[in-house]
């Protein structure tokens, strides 16, 4: 096998990677562009949504393989992102909500808490052990040169591809998301235009844990689903929203694939130690707060008086 | 004055109830507590939970026909480690100081032994693992056991039968970070490396990763005739999937970890034509037979090769229990000790035991090759003077 295949094999694996990364960065990114707060229970979220995509999928797929399985994966998957929406916004409203007026420090506590919360109670309602999500279709590689691509990494790209450009259209283009750029740029003068802000911002969490549950149900046909799933993947993906400038949707969209092949091609082809590989993302971040603090395309923010 | 006499009276009552209570134990204990600790919950609890069941089975057997010298029935308490092992500790130390057992059977994981054994041995408690492979684990002191066979064993075997049986030249390694998976690394790229073979790569990953795929390209590059996965079900299982996705289609060759049945639950696509070396298989016998029927009558499904290590581990330690009994009337844990020690020639249902001078059982190796999701049963190895030896 050519070394050029390796280098496409390993740039095929950490764009699947990133682009799970992405996923989960622009719930982070745009919760923090519209209320300057980090959602530290957005991985738990991810792990609930997969639960119950999980089950539901579980319970209307046939034994067999077919056409219908396929359906019966996307109506799964529709499942966990609604529940996650209903979960993000319902902790939204009781969680963080009450605390918008009380210190920066109380919600990104009380975050800390609902995530506790969530995993625990996931493990003590499922159990620790991690169940298998049963792919939808024949997994077995294709092949282009030597470098084999299976049908679930098509299968991530293609999702993450059009939930972004989704997303991009949704925000760039309709009237909900002008008023969310609106209420991101300025909330009250926003609420004075006639916005209702409460409404924006709790349709941003139901976004974003949607995106979450989506890559967590992705991700589980190959890693499973246990309580702690969301825990590593959700803190990286915090950093590549970090890295890809955290607010900005479309960093947070560089931010997550630049992680994914960073960490990839870092054990590959640089000769970082395999038990190194989840520091990568931190040292990134430390790195790019210290040279460049607003991220890649963040954009520098004028202290308001 | 009255209320020091009635301090002194109080202490006096005090400390004659406590001289009847202990004396009365000391008379007749009407029970006697055994430890065990395992993985029971989380990722590796079927570990656990099949061997647990192994010693339950003997205890109720036991307790059935009456208990130690007829009377004394035997408790089985047991501790969850999750296969960690600071909950191991946590563990040893309410069953020690709490329950005031006489013996643990276990622990199951390498690691967890390895802290487990230190404390045991420090307060002389004795351990038997019925799982615990690393070549070390007896070389903590007097007090530690094994009804399993030592990796050191099965890394010799390892390499030279990957050398010599399959031809395997070039040999690519992943492996778990953690004591048992190295220990197996180690030792089989020692005897592999000692007949002219070469690990051309070895790539390592953390305990609980499932994704793999970085590894296994770089071995994929490396182009090795085989590659050998010494690790617990859970990764073993992601690893054969991934390798196959990433069109992987040398063998596979693993240890006795693969002999956990769960592997066939968890990847049973991918098990095909790996190979793998293990407990050995036990000779047919009656009592074999019995215990598998009992076992699986109990709990609805089959004991693996660990839960017949510790089924077997269980009753060599009910024949001391019973020796120390008859002759002292009390169960003490270094005399318990040296009657477990003392075993020889034990008919077990996995044949006939025996211990070395270190707490190590004399054993044997097991090669497998599977078939779908079937082992069959290669043949009976040992390394004798630096070299294979099939045992007929």
């Amino acid at each position: 096998m050519g070394s050029s295949a390796e280098f496409f094999q390993h740039l095929m694996n950490g764009l699947t990677l990133g682009g799970i990364y992405a996923l989960i960065a622009l719930g982070y990114t745009m919760v923090y562009g519209i209320l300057k707060f980090i959602n530290f229970a957005h991985g738990d979220i991810l792990m609930v949504g997969s639960y119950i995509g999980l089950f539901i999928f579980d319970a209307i797929r046939g034994q067999s393989l077919g056409p219908w399985t396929i359906i019966a994966f996307f109506i799964a998957m529709l499942g966990g992102m609604i529940f996650s929406a209903g979960l993000g916004m319902a902790i939204e409203r009781i969680a963080y909500k009450p605390l918008r007026k009380a210190t920066r420090l109380a919600p990104l506590l009380s975050a800390i808490g609902v995530s506790f919360i969530l995993s625990n109670m996931a493990a003590w309602m499922w159990g620790t052990k991690s169940r298998k999500l049963e792919y939808p279709f024949d997994n077995s590689p294709l092949y282009i040169g030597e470098v084999s691509i299976t049908p679930h990494q098509i299968l991530i790209l293609i999702v993450v591809i059009v939930m972004m450009i989704s997303l991009k259209l949704f925000v760039d283009r309709s009237r909900i998301g002008k008023a969310m750029r609106a209420t991101s740029l300025d909330q009250d003068t926003a609420k004075l235009m006639g916005i209702k802000a409460d409404r924006i911002i709790a349709i941003t969490f139901a976004i974003g844990s949607a995106l979450a549950a989506t890559a967590g149900f992705l991700i589980a046909l190959e890693i499973k689903v246990y309580p702690s799933m969301g825990t590593m993947t959700g803190l990286k993906a915090f950093v590549a929203a970090v890295v890809g400038g955290i607010g900005n949707i479309s960093g947070a969209m560089v931010g997550g694939i630049l992680l994914g092949l960073l960490e990839t091609f870092g054990v590959a082809l640089l000769g970082i130690p395999y038990g190194l590989r989840d520091t990568i993302a931190f040292v990134a971040l430390i790195i790019i707060l210290l040279v460049k603090p607003e991220g890649l395309l963040g954009k520098v923010e004028k202290e308001k008086v | 004055m009255k209320k020091v006499f009635a301090a002194i009276m109080i202490v006096a009552l005090v400390g004659t109830m406590t001289l009847f209570a202990a004396g009365g134990q000391e008379a007749a204990p009407s029970s006697v507590n055994v430890g065990f600790i395992g993985p029971m919950t989380g990722d590796y609890a079927n570990y656990g939970n099949l061997i647990s069941k192994g010693a339950l089975v003997a205890i109720d057997e036991k307790n059935a026909a009456g208990g130690i010298a007829g009377k004394i029935k035997i408790n089985l308490i047991i501790e969850d480690s999750e296969g960690e092992p600071q909950k191991g500790l946590a563990g040893i130390e309410k069953l020690s100081s709490s329950d005031k057992i006489v013996a643990l059977i276990g622990p199951v994981f390498t690691g967890v032994s390895f802290a487990v054994g230190q404390r045991v041995q420090d307060e002389g408690l004795m351990m038997v693992t019925p799982s615990g492979t690393h070549k070390d684990i007896t070389e903590i002191g007097n007090y530690v056991f094994r009804t399993v066979a030592s990796d050191g064993l099965q890394g010799d075997v390892s390499g030279h039968y990957f050398y010599e049986a399959l031809g395997v030249r070039n040999l690519a390694v992943l492996y778990v970070k953690n004591d048992y998976s190295q220990g197996l690394y180690e030792g089989t790229k020692a005897s592999f490396e000692s007949r002219g073979g070469k690990v051309v790569i070895a790539e390592t990953a953390q305990i609980g990763d499932k994704d793999f795929k970085t590894q296994l390209t770089k071995i994929r590059a490396a182009a090795p005739d085989a590659i050998y996965i010494p690790n617990y079900t859970a990764e073993m299982a992601q690893i054969l999937e991934q390798a196959s996705q990433l069109g992987m289609k040398i063998p596979f060759l693993s240890s006795d970890g693969f002999s956990n049945p769960e592997i066939y639950d968890l990847a049973p696509a991918y098990t095909d034509g790996v190979i793998y070396v293990g407990p050995t298989q036990v000779a047919e016998s009656a009592a074999y037979k019995k215990f598998v029927a009992d076992y699986t009558a109990k709990w609805g499904f089959a004991p693996d090769s660990f839960a017949t290590n510790a089924y077997d581990a269980a009753y060599i330690l009910f024949d001391a229990l019973e020796k120390v009994y008859a002759q002292t009337g009390k169960f003490d844990r270094k005399a318990i000790r040296d009657a477990f020690a003392a075993t020889k020639d034990f008919p077990g249902v996995t044949g006939t035991i025996n211990f070395a001078e270190n707490g190590d059982l004399v054993a044997y190796q097991g090669v497998y090759k599977v078939d779908k999701t079937t082992p069959k049963y290669v043949g009976t190895f040992t390394v004798v003077d630096g070299k294979l030896v099939e045992v007929k």
